[in-house]
């Protein structure tokens, strides 16, 4: 059976969210596709994992950042190898933020990021909170929920995710959410992304299996339910 | 002046509210007196002889709240608190208002009110308390207050305040941490090592590798001690006594919140024996939908339980799932629910399986059914309508459990409170 390696890089710092739920639903997916989920967790000072056919990291306390930023910048080289092979990659508010080139606290302290994404986040006191709908080329209309006092500006040509519907996305003014470097997705829409928006998940899946020669169109599956939370968040207020 | 003017508004503001069919004790006449009588909390709380005592925390703090009182009141104290779940200033300022003399006086010897963590700051700027309980800090309403860190520094803000003492939960490393930096002398309770993965620390809720030690109290350093507890049987270790009680109050939480009680009600009730004090304790009967069981007109028994945050739902697994039951839960997304639910993801569901969850309804009842399925257990009706739900839920055979979110556990508790027994 094919098997399917999923890196979840510092699930005890950045989980603040439910992103436990994204890891589940990508886990369950792959196997009730009929692949075989091999889910490895990534810590701090920790050799990163050989195997990496997709990548997860969840959104963290500001605490948290502090904690895993160093070990971040150590990481870099390998994660921008992975990146250039196409690996896809789902990274969360706090990781999102440290995947980007720079993060300016609100104290004013400067955090360098990694730069898979040309961006820069400034922080604000007043955090942005709310049920978010995005529009995105690549995966139809995702629903999710946001809570960040960080402002992503995207530098240059980075492209965003998507466009948002509803909500401020990544800072609330140029109507963009997220960045996409590849197939690597940055995105403020916290923890249990996936579940809502299961095209999503079955299109990391899709990515993945494609750089092992697998082509695969992905259907089959009962997804009654997520279409029922679709269905309500599509009316939901902000 | 004040104290009359404030307390003549009180009154009358709700009697107004109570006039157009709201129940009183709302926050409405609260914020009424608030506004117009400036230092109304202050002046009035300042005559109590005994001061005031605050319980605050992330879960548990009605129960808490509940059995302090009650102890305190069996042994002859008057005691002034908060209408169940009223838990804001104005909440309190309206309890205050309604049980003063025309004149604006406080016949009571004692206040105890459970504080919701947002408003501690804005309460303890109008008066310090002198003993504070905080129970616990965990992730809760985090589209509210952000982060964990900011839920703790709120309660710690309250625990500072305390002018005399402080009593807390040793196995909360951020709460500990608070106590350690006080002025004041703070009391310990905990549970016994070996009971410590029945009540996890919050970063262990969410933890899949070894969390980072926290240091934690000596054992011989706490006040009081859950030893260990089996159905509805606790034993605490309380100085150098064991003591063994079956507790009216059902789940281990509870056990856990009862500890945190004893230490502060020994603090408070010096001349009574401990022995005594537990014995009056273990009378006392579960909060408003907090474990609260309805009899239905076919003989069976259904259990309402509130769950808040990931570590209340967990707790409330842990307690109150038995095989075979049915279960119903019930998610709304109110602002006093927590809109964002994310929180669902963060707890393991896989004790549900033992049982059968027959309906989720609510507002996210398509929402808890999802998550339900990623944890492999099927949902046999999904429907957000809640007295629906429950018309249908009631109809099962055999004893039954709710868990459900603040506001749809108003609304299940309002139609039981009514018609269980008679049309449920």
């Amino acid at each position: 059976m094919k098997q399917i390696h999923v890196v979840h890089i510092y699930p005890d710092e950045m989980n603040t969210y439910g992103d436990r739920g994204n890891l589940l639903t990508l886990v369950k997916r792959t196997e009730w596709y009929g692949f075989e989920p091999v889910v490895h967790y990534y810590h701090v000072g920790e050799p990163f994992p050989k195997d990496a056919d997709i990548v997860l990291g969840g959104g963290g306390q500001d605490s948290a950042q502090d904690d895993i930023q160093h070990d971040v910048l150590r990481i870099g080289d390998r994660i921008h190898k992975l990146v250039d092979a196409e690996v896809p990659m789902l990274l969360i508010c706090g990781t999102y933020q440290l995947f980007g080139t720079r993060f300016v606290t609100h104290t004013g302290q400067e955090i360098q990021g990694i730069g898979v994404f040309d961006s820069e986040t400034i922080g604000d006191n007043k955090r942005l909170i709310g049920n978010v709908a995005v529009s995105c080329t690549d995966f139809g209309t995702l629903y999710g929920f946001e809570n960040h006092s960080g402002r992503t500006i995207l530098l240059n040509d980075q492209a965003p995710l998507g466009k948002i519907i509803r909500g401020n996305g990544n800072n609330g003014t140029d109507n963009t959410e997220g960045a996409r470097t590849r197939n690597a997705l940055g995105t403020y829409m916290h923890g249990p992304l996936l579940p809502a928006n299961p095209q999503l998940a079955d299109g990391l899946l899709t990515l993945a299996l494609r750089r092992h020669g697998v082509e695969v169109t992905l259907t089959g599956l009962d997804d009654t339910l997520a279409a029922q939370v679709r269905k309500s968040a599509a009316t939901r207020d902000y | 002046m004040r104290k009359a003017a404030g307390t003549l508004i009180g009154k009358s503001a709700s009697r107004v509210v109570r006039m157009r069919g709201r129940s009183a004790g709302q926050a409405l006449p609260g914020l009424i007196v608030e506004t117009l009588v400036p230092g109304y909390l202050g002046v009035m709380l300042t005559q109590l002889p005994e001061g005031v005592v605050i319980v605050t925390g992330t879960n548990g703090k009605t129960t808490t709240t509940k059995m302090i009182v009650e102890v305190l009141q069996v042994n002859g104290k008057r005691v002034l608190t908060n209408a169940t779940g009223s838990n804001l200033t104005r909440g309190i300022i309206s309890s205050i208002s309604q049980r003063a003399t025309p004149g604006g006086r406080l016949p009571f010897d004692i206040a105890v009110f459970e504080l919701d963590e947002a408003y501690a700051h804005q309460f303890t700027n109008a008066i310090k308390p002198r003993f504070v309980l905080a129970l616990n800090a965990s992730r809760d309403q985090l589209d509210r207050y952000g982060e964990v860190d900011t839920v703790a520094k709120l309660i710690g803000d309250a625990m500072l305040s305390a002018t005399d003492r402080i009593v807390t939960n040793a196995d909360d490393p951020r709460l500990l941490a608070i106590a350690q930096q006080a002025n004041v002398p703070s009391d310990y309770f905990g549970v016994a090592v070996g009971l410590r993965k029945f009540f996890p620390r919050d970063d262990e809720l969410v933890a899949v590798g070894s969390p980072k030690m926290y240091v934690k109290a000596p054992s011989d350093t706490l006040a009081v001690e859950l030893a260990s507890f089996k159905g509805s049987q606790a034993t605490y270790r309380i100085g150098k006594q064991r003591i063994q009680t079956k507790l009216e109050v059902t789940g281990q939480h509870n056990f856990q919140n009862a500890a945190g009680a004893l230490a502060l009600l020994r603090v408070l009730l010096p001349k009574v024996q401990i022995t005594q004090i537990v014995k009056q304790l273990s009378m006392v009967q579960p909060a408003f939908g907090r474990g609260e069981i309805f009899h239905l007109k076919d003989g069976s028994k259904l259990q309402l339980n509130l769950v808040k945050n990931p570590a209340s739902f967990r707790q409330g697994i842990a307690s109150y799932v038995r095989p075979n039951e049915a279960v119903m839960i019930a998610i709304n997304d109110k602002l006093a629910d927590s809109r964002d639910v994310s929180w669902l993801w963060d707890i393991d569901f896989t004790g549900l399986q033992m049982s059968h969850v027959a309906v989720t309804t609510g507002s996210r009842a398509a929402d808890m059914a999802l998550r339900l399925a990623y944890d492999e257990t099927t949902v046999d009706i999904v429907k957000p309508h809640i007295d629906e739900a429950l018309q249908e839920f009631a109809k099962l055979p055999g004893d039954k459990v709710i868990f459900a979110s603040y506001t749809a556990m108003l609304r299940l508790y309002e139609i039981l409170k009514t018609k269980a027994g008679k049309k449920l």
